[in-house]
């Protein structure tokens, strides 16, 4: 389902900063703080308010891994690529949550439900293999554990926000 | 608060605050940042509960802390005054905390901290070795204070140190004690911190600027994190001092937004010390001006190296640029700025308030000081521990790391993330400092310290850590960008076990060509991991390209199961278990004897290496492989029945020779026989079976299970002439006459080692594998009442619990080291401890007392464990003086067993080692002479059943290979003949990660055993064996590449 978005509420976030480049990503953090990602309208209107090219704030939204120019699911799912999780058996965790969720890396689900990402280190190495649901922490897992974890997010949609 | 407008305001706050506290009240600390993740909230909940329901509010707080460094024990709790460590609560501990230990201080035993090797219970947090190992400087308010009271911060000499500055001190004061102190930048390039401020300084202008790192990015380290989660305003105050030093009026915190906890804690300690006076204008009415904006970062490894970080800052891509100038001559806005780490900054007010004499006190002659270390990987104490510089890293590891899980065996530890490189096993005396970690081609970093055990794959490790650096070059420069996917390719095709011979050297010189040439400290240190694990890991390499076989079981396109993988015989251990847990047991042991035709034996006695990397040994205890096995074998055998024979090709004229009956010979011997060759055994013995049948005691393996099979061997061509001694009856050239094309020599190692002390040689002084030798074949043999045996392997104990059977009263087993590092089998160990068979550990005999020719006793030398040796044990050193004399009527010396090789002809021409084992080629198994091959104990000393089995298998391939005129070491890689069918699904695999917990074989009364030389172990009902087999995880069905 695509969202509809009121705009006028970046240019109240521009206000709030000096029209220098080095507002340009506190401000890009916040308005995606409104909307999950950064549609193309608002990095218009970013990109006139702070006076910066539209092309360097592209440049700048692809070098972050925090920034996204697409809808994001409703729920994020970070699995952690770090050592120690690594270690541990990370990357099967990371096998079994991309089959469960039939994406890869970065991808949506088409039902907009689920977002996977991967984290070079969630810097909670003490509960690897470790990744989160939006702010939960699932530590010291087990790959065969993972698809429970995930349905209970499936099934009730709602929770973890 | 109010704003302190004074220093002398700040100082009667102090008192006053000091003033209010009371010591009396208790005082619970609990975790609430690393804790969180294990419900440190409900915890505090509760206790909130607890103390307002008993209206214990004046007599209890309830403290919310940053980390307590022992993250394993999530969550943990102090309680104060009565210094006690809970560990691993619950919120439905709380009432019962509340009732005993606050109000009536009693411990409660279940909550305490328990030592992971030596299960000592220890309450009080002050003994605990985790912390005692400790020097706590830089986290000596992490886990004690409340991070979001600035109060607390200031009661324990928070900003006395910037007081001191502002009242006393000139900026280059301060430079010159940071300076002495030996202080060393601890974000992972060590530069001297006060040389870099002397810099920043001496640059002209008037506006400079100060930038905290706090971009922690290495994956393994989270001591920023918890540092400015737990102890905000000592960066502050660093930053604070920092700054008059140089003379900068802003400053930044550039920190990593996946750190939320600590951007939120910065921000309040920030707003705090602004209201204070702390921070902004006329600071404690000095004149002195400072402030500081937090930063959050958006996702960029690369932005912890300074000139990234400042382009990000300013709004760029945070690419980095080449260096000069240094950001101390132009950096932030083209500023003269100075830019440390988080853990830097908080060293800064202890050395101003303690001094530099007593900083560099600690450390080495090159390091000062302390360091943070995070503890992650495959380490029993996961956290983060604060030591002096130059500590050994046994010291981290054992002590108070407490050593690796599951009684495996630590292999290496990874320092400084992607840009470090890795420290094995046989540096573990190495004193961890900026020098010792570079000589040895790591470095310090930031202090991340991975731990690594046997089931890691060091090439997966370099691939891993590659794949790291190469997405998150930010593709500025060419070597890196390039260079480092390059050499994934490289690695990641030698883990996919397509590598060739020359990708090794290859991989060393393009790693040195992205060292020299890269722009910035990313690309110039990204080829570190796999350059570290080229050097001390080498053969790991060359086990992947090569023999296609990832030793750790890790690399999943080489890897079926791990317990397959990790059996040297290649016993399908996953598929007999599935087998098995369909009710299909005569399939179960037909997919057995493909590889190891010695299914009861070794579902008996071998130290299955399978069970130590079973994945379910990570969610509880591994499945029972070796049980099973047994159990299949079991089943047969109580059925009367016996499989028939299966070639796997037609029969043929060639005959074998083998010489020697053990494991080795015999697999060699089945091998070639299902392959239609002839084969005929030679055994010295008047039995068959070597060491299994007179060297393993009949209460742990019955002799009916050797002839069984035996029997099945048998019938595979394969004919066993025993009491044949070759040098005697026979030689080596009469075999050839008599028309074999082959032998294999397979005659063990049955001659006992001498202890090397005096008395040796008296009368009643047994030898070990020659006792069990005696006693196996019938021989009677005289014991005394008091025994003591010396040694700590299988034989030692074998002998201990045979002796006990026999009559005597008192067995004693003499050890040098300890329980941890005995060779013997656990299970082994704890049976004779059931059987009343005292183990003396860290004691070594000196001479055998002897009078009137009768043994009188044994003197003892007691030992310590000193540094640590090649195989990663620590060594035992005799403690001076403290010898003693163990009254005992009999000594048996068990430390270990050599090949005899007197049938040899003093000219023969067979190479042998100046251990007493023979020269073959290791792959191959051949001998120098052509047509004689050898393995099993002869080649390699005393090992395993399942070793010797394991290179009679590479023997006889090369025989094989021999006899059909093909090149000995082309085409020998493994393939299965067989896998299991899939049982069940995925779905129903995943299922068994949950419940039922690893079961037990029953076994007899401790009385009825040590009467009898009955077998001990009785075997799982069918009920249990398949209940037992559904626990396994099928890790063959989680491979993705098939």
């Amino acid at each position: 389902m695509k969202q509809v978005h009121d705009f006028s509420k970046v240019e109240e976030i521009i206000q709030g900063y000096g029209k220098e480049e080095a507002s340009l990503i506190p401000v890009l953090q916040e308005v995606q703080g409104l909307f999950g990602y950064l549609p193309k309208e608002a990095l218009v209107k970013i990109s006139k308010g702070l006076k910066v090219p539209l092309s360097r704030i592209y440049g700048v939204v692809t070098f972050y891994s925090q920034f996204y120019l697409t809808q994001r699911g409703k729920h994020t799912v970070r699995v952690c690529r770090g050592t120690a999780c690594h270690v541990r058996g990370g990357k099967s965790v990371l096998n079994v949550v991309k089959d469960s969720l039939g994406i890869d890396d970065g991808d949506t689900t088409t039902d907009f439900q689920f977002s996977l990402e991967t984290v070079a280190c969630l810097g909670t190495c003490f509960l690897a293999p470790v990744m989160m649901v939006d702010r939960t922490y699932y530590g010291k897992l087990v790959a065969q554990k993972v698809p429970a974890i995930l349905h209970q997010y499936k099934r009730k949609g709602g929770q973890g926000e | 608060m109010n704003r302190l407008s004074s220093l002398a305001e700040l100082e009667k706050l102090r008192e006053a605050l000091r003033q209010g506290a009371n010591a009396e009240k208790t005082c619970v600390r609990i975790c609430m940042t690393g804790c969180r993740a294990y419900g440190a909230e409900e915890v505090r909940d509760a206790f909130r509960a607890e103390v307002r329901v008993r209206g214990l509010e004046e007599r209890v707080e309830i403290r919310e802390t940053g980390c307590h460094g022992f993250c394993a024990r999530a969550p943990v709790i102090v309680i104060d005054p009565l210094d006690i460590f809970y560990q691993q609560l619950s919120a439905q501990d709380v009432p019962a905390i509340m009732d005993e230990t606050i109000l009536k201080g009693k411990v409660l035993e279940r909550l305490v901290y328990s030592h992971p090797l030596t299960g000592e219970r220890i309450a009080r947090i002050s003994q605990i070795p985790f912390y005692r190992g400790q020097t706590q400087i830089v986290l000596r308010n992490c886990g004690k204070i409340d991070p979001r009271s600035v109060e607390q911060y200031i009661i324990r000499d928070g900003y006395a140190a910037l007081a001191r500055v502002l009242s006393s001190l000139k900026p280059n004061d301060v430079i010159e004690e940071i300076k002495t102190s030996g202080l060393r930048g601890r974000g992972g390039a060590g530069f001297p911190t006060g040389l870099k401020w002397s810099f920043a300084k001496a640059s002209p202008g008037n506006t400079k600027y100060l930038i905290c790192n706090a971009d922690e990015g290495d994956p393994g380290a989270f001591m920023d994190r918890a540092v400015l989660e737990g102890d905000p305003h000592s960066v502050i105050e660093g930053m604070l001092i920092a700054a008059y030093a140089i003379g900068a009026k802003a400053g930044y915190v550039y920190v990593r937004a996946e750190y939320p906890i600590a951007v939120e804690h910065l921000k309040i300690a920030v707003a705090q010390a602004r209201t204070a006076g702390l921070l902004g204008k006329d600071i404690l009415g000095s004149n002195f001006n400072f402030d500081l904006n937090i930063k959050e970062g958006a996702g960029a490894f690369v932005c912890g190296e300074e000139t990234a970080l400042i382009a990000s800052i300013e709004g760029r891509r945070g690419t980095p640029r080449p260096r000069p100038p240094f950001p101390a001559q132009s950096g932030l806005w083209g500023k003269p700025t100075n830019i440390n780490n988080v853990e830097t900054y908080a060293n800064i007010a202890p050395i101003i308030l303690k001094g530099a004499g007593w900083y560099s006190s600690l450390g080495t002659e090159s390091s000062k000081g302390t360091k943070i270390f995070s503890l992650a990987g495959r380490i029993n104490n996961t956290g983060l521990v604060e030591v002096p510089i130059g500590v050994p890293l046994h010291e981290i590891i054992f002590n108070v790391g407490g050593g690796i899980p599951k009684g495996r065996r630590f292999k290496a530890v990874q320092m400084g993330g992607p840009s470090g490189g890795c420290v094995p096993m046989n540096h573990l005396n190495l004193p961890i400092d900026y020098g010792s970690l570079e000589s040895i081609g790591a470095i310090m970093g930031s202090g991340g310290m991975v731990v690594m055990d046997q089931n890691t794959c060091m090439v997966d490790v370099a691939r891993f850590f590659l794949s790291f650096t190469q997405d998150e070059s930010c593709g500025k420069c060419v070597p890196c960008r390039l260079g480092t996917k390059r050499m994934l390719e490289i690695v990641t095709r030698i883990t996919r076990g397509e590598g060739m011979e020359g990708d090794i050297d290859l991989l060393q010189e393009m790693g040195q060509s992205i060292k020299d040439s890269s722009l910035c400290g990313l690309g110039q240190t990204s080829p570190n991991p796999v350059l570290s694990t080229i050097r001390h890991f080498r053969e790991e390499y060359e086990s992947h390209i090569r023999h296609k076989h990832c030793p750790a079981g890790v690399c999943e396109e080489l890897v079926f199961a791990p317990c397959e993988n990790t059996c040297p015989v290649r016993c399908d251990a996953v598929g007999y278990t599935s087998l098995i847990s369909a009710g299909r047991y005569d399939e179960a042991l037909d997919l057995i004897r493909l590889n190891m035709p010695l299914a009861g034996i070794c579902g008996r006695v071998c130290n299955h290496p399978c069970e130590k990397v079973c994945k379910r040994g990570d969610i509880d205890d591994p499945v029972a492989i070796s049980s099973l096995k047994r159990f299949a074998a079991d089943w047969e055998i109580k059925r009367g029945a016996l499989a028939s024979p299966t070639f796997l090709e037609r029969p043929k004229d060639e005959r074998v020779a083998v010489v020697g009956c053990g494991p080795a010979g015999l697999n060699v011997a089945y091998y070639l026989g299902r392959r239609g060759y002839r084969v005929t055994i030679f055994e010295a013995l008047p039995v068959p079976g070597g060491m299994l049948a007179v060297g393993i005691p009949r209460f742990r393996l019955p002799i009916n299970v050797i002839e069984h099979d035996i029997r099945f061997i048998c019938q595979h061509n394969v004919e066993i002439n025993t009491g044949k001694v070759l040098g005697k009856d026979f030689t080596i050239e009469d075999l050839f006459k008599q028309g074999y094309k082959a032998v294999f020599l397979g005659l063990g190692a049955h001659l006992d080692q001498k202890l090397g002390i005096s008395g040796e040689d008296a009368h009643g002084v047994l030898k070990g594998v020659e006792f069990l030798r005696q006693v196996n074949l019938g021989q009677k043999v005289d014991i005394g009442e008091k025994v003591a045996i010396i040694g700590g392997g299988n034989v030692a104990i074998d002998t201990a619990r045979t002796i006990m059977r026999l009559g005597a009263k008192e067995v004693t087993i003499v050890y040098r080291r300890t329980r941890e590092e005995m060779p013997a089998n656990i299970d082994e160990i704890e049976e004779a401890e059931d059987e009343k068979i005292k183990i003396l550990y860290l004691l070594s005999p000196t001479k055998i007392i002897v009078e009137k020719g009768r043994i009188k006793g044994i003197e003892c030398q007691r030992m310590k464990l000193g540094d640590y040796d090649a195989s990663g044990r620590a060594r035992p050193v005799p403690i001076q003086g403290s010898e003693f004399v163990l009254e005992v009527d009999n000594v048996v010396s068990a430390i270990g067993y050599t090949p005899d090789l007197s049938w040899l002809p003093e000219d023969d021409k067979l190479v042998r080692n100046r251990d007493g084992t023979l020269v073959v080629d290791p792959l191959t198994m051949a001998t120098n002479m052509p047509g004689v091959f050898a393995g099993g104990d002869l080649v390699t000393g005393p090992s395993t059943i399942v070793e010797a089995m394991g290179s009679g298998y590479r023997a006889a391939i090369s025989i094989e290979k021999h006899l059909k005129g093909r090149d000995l070491h082309k085409d020998r890689l493994y393939e299965p003949l067989r896998r299991a069918p899939m049982m069940f699904t995925k779905e129903e695999a995943e299922a068994a990660g949950s419940g039922e917990p690893r079961n037990h074989m029953p076994s007899l009364t401790i009385e009825s055993r040590i009467s009898s030389f009955s077998e001990v172990n009785l075997g799982f009902d069918e009920e249990t064996a398949v209940k037992e087999a559904k626990r396994c995880l099928r890790c063959d069905l989680q491979r993705r590449s098939e």
